[in-house]
């Protein structure tokens, strides 16, 4: 059974003057689990509605979205899913702990796992000295990183994040990610949306990108980096000598140049392939998707 | 639903709302005194000083707390971490915030309650009243007129359900205690000759909002607190049943419309 299952997924909200905006297109994704998916896309191509969707925030006007086979629309299917908002917000007359006692009791956690889970999380997302103060006084990165803390609290199998290093400083971002590859190594599936291609490149097993509603692609990130692959970048010199020489060879000459590095005696220093980035790929997907909209 | 129920409480118990309406709550240290003022009946006054100070008070939390509590959640978007975040359903989401809100109401009016009971037994004191005050019926009188508002959170929350901004909720909600108040006068006015002078049109309706608003004259004891007249406990009774029902109602219809509802 996949932990995330969109099928046919279409939503249509209503505009200024009888209008129709058509948010999502007949999107169909399967996401296993134990998988990191990168759900990509620019402003407005419908990241959030999807998600929303998915966390029974709003409904489909077409098509189904169900979480580890049960409906998204019931709130039983969020009993195993851990769910992250875009710039989330908290009852701010709480404290950290007190919000995190309160998430736990909703899944019916007992005190003592709820205490023993809040302390180990709110360290490790350096939220211990502020658990008592409350969420009113907290900064947007504090704010964010308490969301996280909601999301691990409970252990669930599945975590569904928007923009999730959104309001971040590069130690956030960093510990997010570390977060991430944690859970992915525990089997769990983590479904997050991004434009910041490079949290993807980090990550992510594969990659979807949306665009205007439309799933335009979904990519294995490894595969893709490897065909981004356009040449190698190769310091080299002769033993003893300070001196050293750099070459740049196209992929289909590897082979023969160190060969002939090899032959001759000399030592590699560096190899380097030069690729394509995610961003780059990215980027070709959105224009394609310009292109054909003319 | 117990978990949102005691997070609603510990909200409004923070709230400036509520704050603020325990200053305004410290007039009632006044009221002794104040009564003195009317030479005669000095207990009688005390007493509908304070409950007309307990029924303002209680007024002001249904309209901003019942009005604002589940709008804010919205508005301020604590629903998306929780409703999505959470296996609450919607409706529990309702029914706890409206439950927590409601104790709420009743909590204030036992603790006004309490401090009317004490500033009557002060003028009491002073000035010993011709008949004796029955205690029980000021009691009643204030349990009642806390029902009353709870029937109007519900109101309002229903109101909160299908509105985007706090017009709806807060005008919404003193439109319908104003109207709500004056439905039964209105229909008393009717059965008068000069009310059956009236056009057809201008009687359906009035009989239209008669039936459908809620009527808070029912809940009005202050007669029978101030004079000790007796109470019926069938009248009480049937206006208990008929506050359980009209909730009962806008509760079901306001958990299906937050159900149904998208928070974008």
């Amino acid at each position: 059974m996949d932990a995330i299952e969109l099928v046919d997924l279409t939503k249509i909200f209503p505009g200024k003057k009888g209008a129709r905006v058509k948010a999502l297109d007949h999107l169909d994704l399967r996401v296993p689990q134990g998988e990191v998916f990168g759900f990509l896309g620019p402003n407005g191509a419908g990241k959030s509605t999807t998600i929303k969707i998915l966390m029974g925030l709003i409904r489909p006007t077409q098509g189904q979205a169900r979480l580890l086979g049960t409906p998204a629309t019931l709130p039983q299917a969020r009993l195993t899913t851990g769910y992250l908002p875009e710039n989330p917000a908290f009852y701010d007359y709480l404290n950290a702990s007190e919000y995190l006692t309160f998430i736990g009791q909703s899944f019916k956690l007992d005190t003592t796992t709820i205490a023993a889970r809040s302390e180990t999380i709110l360290h490790r997302l350096s939220l211990w000295e502020a658990r008592k103060r409350p969420i009113r006084s907290y900064s947007k990165g504090m704010v964010q990183r308490l969301g996280i803390a909601q999301v691990l609290v409970h252990q669930p199998e599945i975590y569904i994040l928007d923009e999730p290093m959104s309001g971040l400083d590069p130690i956030g971002r960093a510990l997010v990610k570390e977060i991430i590859l944690e859970l992915k190594a525990a089997g769990k599936c983590v479904f997050f949306s991004t434009h910041i291609t490079s949290d993807v490149e980090a990550v992510c097993d594969r990659v979807g990108v949306i665009l205007k509603g439309k799933l335009q692609t979904v990519q294995e990130v490894g595969t893709l980096m490897e065909k981004g692959i356009t040449g190698y970048h190769i310091r080299h010199r002769m033993p003893g000598q300070e001196i050293f020489k750099e070459s740049t060879i196209r992929p289909e000459e590897l082979q023969v140049f160190m060969t002939n590095i090899f032959q001759s005696g000399e030592e590699v220093i560096l190899l380097e392939p030069l690729r394509k980035n995610l961003e780059a790929f990215f980027l070709s997907i959105v224009s394609q998707g310009s292109s054909n909209d003319q | 639903m117990i978990k949102i129920v005691g997070i609603t409480f510990q909200g409004v118990l923070r709230d400036k709302v509520f704050h603020g309406i325990l200053l305004v709550a410290g007039l009632f240290l006044f009221i002794p005194s104040a009564s003195a003022f009317s030479m005669r009946q000095v207990p009688q006054l005390a007493i509908t000083l304070s409950l007309s100070l307990t029924s303002f008070l209680l007024l002001l939390l249904a309209v901003f707390l019942g009005g604002t509590s589940l709008w804010k959640d919205v508005e301020r978007r604590y629903t998306h971490s929780v409703l999505g975040g959470t296996p609450i359903s919607r409706a529990s989401y309702v029914l706890g915030k409206y439950s927590g809100v409601s104790l709420f109401v009743m909590a204030t009016a036992f603790l006004l309650g309490v401090l009317s009971l004490a500033a009557i037994w002060f003028a009491a004191m002073a000035y010993p009243p011709d008949r004796p005050l029955l205690w029980l019926n000021i009691l009643i009188a204030v349990f009642f007129d806390a029902l009353k508002y709870v029937l109007l959170v519900a109101v309002a929350f229903l109101l909160s359900t299908v509105s985007t901004s706090f017009f709806l909720p807060i005008f919404g909600t003193i439109a319908t205690f104003l109207a709500g108040s004056a439905t039964q006068n209105v229909y008393d006015y009717l059965q008068t000759p000069q009310g059956e002078q009236l056009s057809a049109g201008v009687k359906a309706a009035a009989l239209f909002f008669y039936y459908m608003l809620p009527n808070f004259s029912a809940f009005d004891l202050k007669a029978n607190a101030i004079y000790s007249l007796p109470l019926d406990p069938g009248g009480l009774l049937l206006t208990f049943a008929y506050a359980a029902v009209y909730i009962a109602i806008l509760l079901s219809s306001a958990s299906l419309l937050f159900t149904r509802r998208e928070l974008q």
